[in-house]
């Protein structure tokens, strides 16, 4: 009973993360139709821009060995707004060298083109940082907390909290607020949204830079869990996909809703077989895939005339 | 900058008013690929005229519009509004100069409430709310149905009422110009008659209206001065009246043989 409650409390922080990231692929998708492939390789930078912000704020050199008493809760959250605004920039980038110049266009070389700039994002990684994992303490230490007996790292609690609060900050945003509004608009019909007077070219680079951001954040949060490593990025993508496509890609809380259903199934089973967490993923995928092919919470894409 | 209307005096006690128009197309060529939708077309809009465009399927009427919106790039010729070239402006500045569409198929924000369609109609103004209340009353005064559905998603309303808030939405940007790109598509008998009312009234209030129809028979009879367009080029243009008249208009395009 414990353990499950615990399985249940650290599945729920990986599923916050696999949410953040999958958030992020709806909002490019949802206004461009494309996202970032390389999106794994966008976290691990997050985590990375991280760990030398932190290293920063401690007056360190940005590859030094990072102490757990460099990492206090002040400077975590600089390192947080660091990794977000580092990585938002990467996201213009990305978007003006490796999206732009394929919208709209037959074919998919923004798959590939988004890809290889995840693989120059990798590769100046490792130059960097090298290829050891490099482990990030926890700014609210290591000692387990006791919640009805299961015990939980403070920091999988900080994960849940800040993506939970994050993502309801987005949710209140694109619901209630006039750019929020615009950003739907252009979601709908680019020429329509034009035609209200919205720059639809500023709200696309505005969506790439918050998708990257959140996979900045969702680095950030992930590594004093699982610690940083330059290859952890294809497996946490993917199953941050998997998290869209099982919610559904067009509808962003679908996409939250599908991290927290995967986190919380990976834990669950890996309680019981751990071998099998994968493979119940997948199975999972297939049998929403077969049921509701839009995801739980996607829309049935209606034909435009 | 030029300005809008210059006045001189001829001769003692006349004043001639050479008012430049407020739509200007010249020679517009558009393409999609190889296909030549629009192979050098001309027209004007004067302030306070309904001017309407009609033409068959696959015309280039939408084109024409989307082109003067902003959202086809011209190929060759020139767009001047007020006298001034904005060939070469992007759509979402041309909103704020006072060009507002109700675009064909209406493309109204289906999983928005009325209200935010509405508001997002003066999305550039940056206006008070104050303003946008009046300006939301204003609207429901013209459009009554839309006052009582304004919590409701304009993907669930009809047809109809998706085309008045159409309209309603693009006069949200208070425009000078309002474009009406078939405003009547898909629409039954009855409905279409109160389109047609609308626009009526808003020709009374003064509104300045470039309006595309297929139904050329009422288009012709709101509408001050028309231009028929067939396969990408002006084949005919005159007064309403006129055109509602001429015999290769019947036949083509009013049913008669
Ligand atoms: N996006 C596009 N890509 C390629 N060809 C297009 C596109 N839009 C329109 N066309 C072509 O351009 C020509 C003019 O089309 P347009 O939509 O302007 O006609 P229309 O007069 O509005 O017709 P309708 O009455 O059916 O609305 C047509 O031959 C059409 O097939
Ligand atoms: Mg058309």
């Amino acid at each position: 009973m414990v353990a499950i409650l615990q399985a249940v409390l650290s599945g729920l922080a990986l599923g916050g993360v696999y949410a953040l990231v999958a958030l992020g692929f709806n909002i490019t998708h949802s206004t461009t139709k494309t996202f970032n492939f390389g999106q794994g390789e966008f976290l691990v930078a997050g985590a990375f821009v991280a760990v030398s912000g932190l290293l920063l704020l401690a007056g360190k050199g940005i590859t030094d060995p990072l102490n757990p008493d460099d990492v206090t809760l002040l400077r975590y959250a600089g390192s947080m707004v660091i990794s977000m605004v580092v990585l938002g920039l990467l996201g213009v980038l990305l978007y003006y060298t490796a999206v732009r110049p394929f919208v709209g266009q037959a074919g998919l070389a923004w798959v590939m083109s988004t890809i290889g700039f995840g693989i120059i994002i990798q590769n100046v990684a490792l130059a960097v940082w090298g290829p050891s994992a490099v482990v990030m303490p926890s700014p609210l230490g290591n000692d387990v907390i006791r919640v009805f007996g299961a015990g939980i790292l403070p920091q999988e609690i900080m994960v849940l909290v800040a993506s939970i609060a994050v993502m309801l900050c987005i949710d209140v945003v694109m619901r209630k607020t006039k750019i929020g509004k615009a950003v739907r608009a252009v979601a709908q019909s680019m020429d329509a949204a034009t035609l209200m007077g919205i720059n639809v070219s500023a709200i696309v680079v505005l969506a790439f830079v918050v998708s990257s951001s959140l996979a900045g954040l969702a680095g950030l949060l992930i590594a004093p869990i699982t610690t940083a490593s330059v290859y952890m990025g294809l497996t946490l993508a993917l199953k941050a996909f998997s998290a869209a496509i099982v919610g559904g890609l067009n509808n962003p809380r679908g996409c939250m809703l599908g991290g927290f259903l995967l986190g919380l199934l990976e834990a669950l089973v890996g309680l019981w077989h751990a071998e099998l967490r994968e493979i119940s993923i997948f199975m999972l995928i297939i049998l929403v895939l077969a049921l509701k092919p839009e995801g739980l919470l996607g829309q049935r894409q209606v034909e435009k005339v | 900058m030029p300005t809008a209307a210059r006045c001189r005096r001829s001769m003692p006690g006349e004043v001639i008013v050479a008012e430049t128009p407020l739509l200007q197309v010249e020679g517009l060529e558009v393409r999609y690929g190889a296909i030549e939708a629009l192979k050098g077309v001309s027209l004007e809009v004067r302030q306070g005229e309904v001017v309407t465009i009609i033409g068959g399927n696959g015309a280039g009427k939408s084109t024409l519009m989307k082109t003067i919106s902003g959202l086809e790039p011209a190929a060759a010729g020139r767009v001047l509004f007020e006298g001034r070239d904005i060939t070469r402006l992007p759509g979402h500045l041309r909103v704020p100069l006072g060009i507002a569409q109700s675009p064909e198929g209406r493309q109204v924000f289906p999983d928005q409430t009325i209200r935010d369609n509405l508001l997002l109609g003066a999305y550039h103004r940056n206006a008070g709310a104050a303003e946008l209340e009046a300006d939301l009353k204003l609207q429901f005064e013209t459009f009554p149905r839309l006052q009582e559905r304004q919590r409701q998603m304009a993907g669930t309303i009809s047809g109809g009422e998706q085309q008045m808030l159409a309209i309603a939405r693009a006069l949200m940007s208070r425009p000078k110009l309002l474009l009406l790109d078939e405003p009547s598509l898909g629409l039954a008998p009855l409905v279409v008659r109160k389109i047609f009312g609308v626009i009526r009234d808003l020709k009374a209030r003064g509104v300045t209206i470039l309006l595309v129809e297929q139904m050329a028979n009422q288009a012709l009879a709101v509408a001050e001065r028309g231009y028929v367009i067939e396969t990408g080029r002006i084949t005919l243009q005159g007064r309403g009246a006129d055109l509602r008249r001429d015999p290769k208009v019947r036949a083509a395009y009013l049913g008669e043989h």
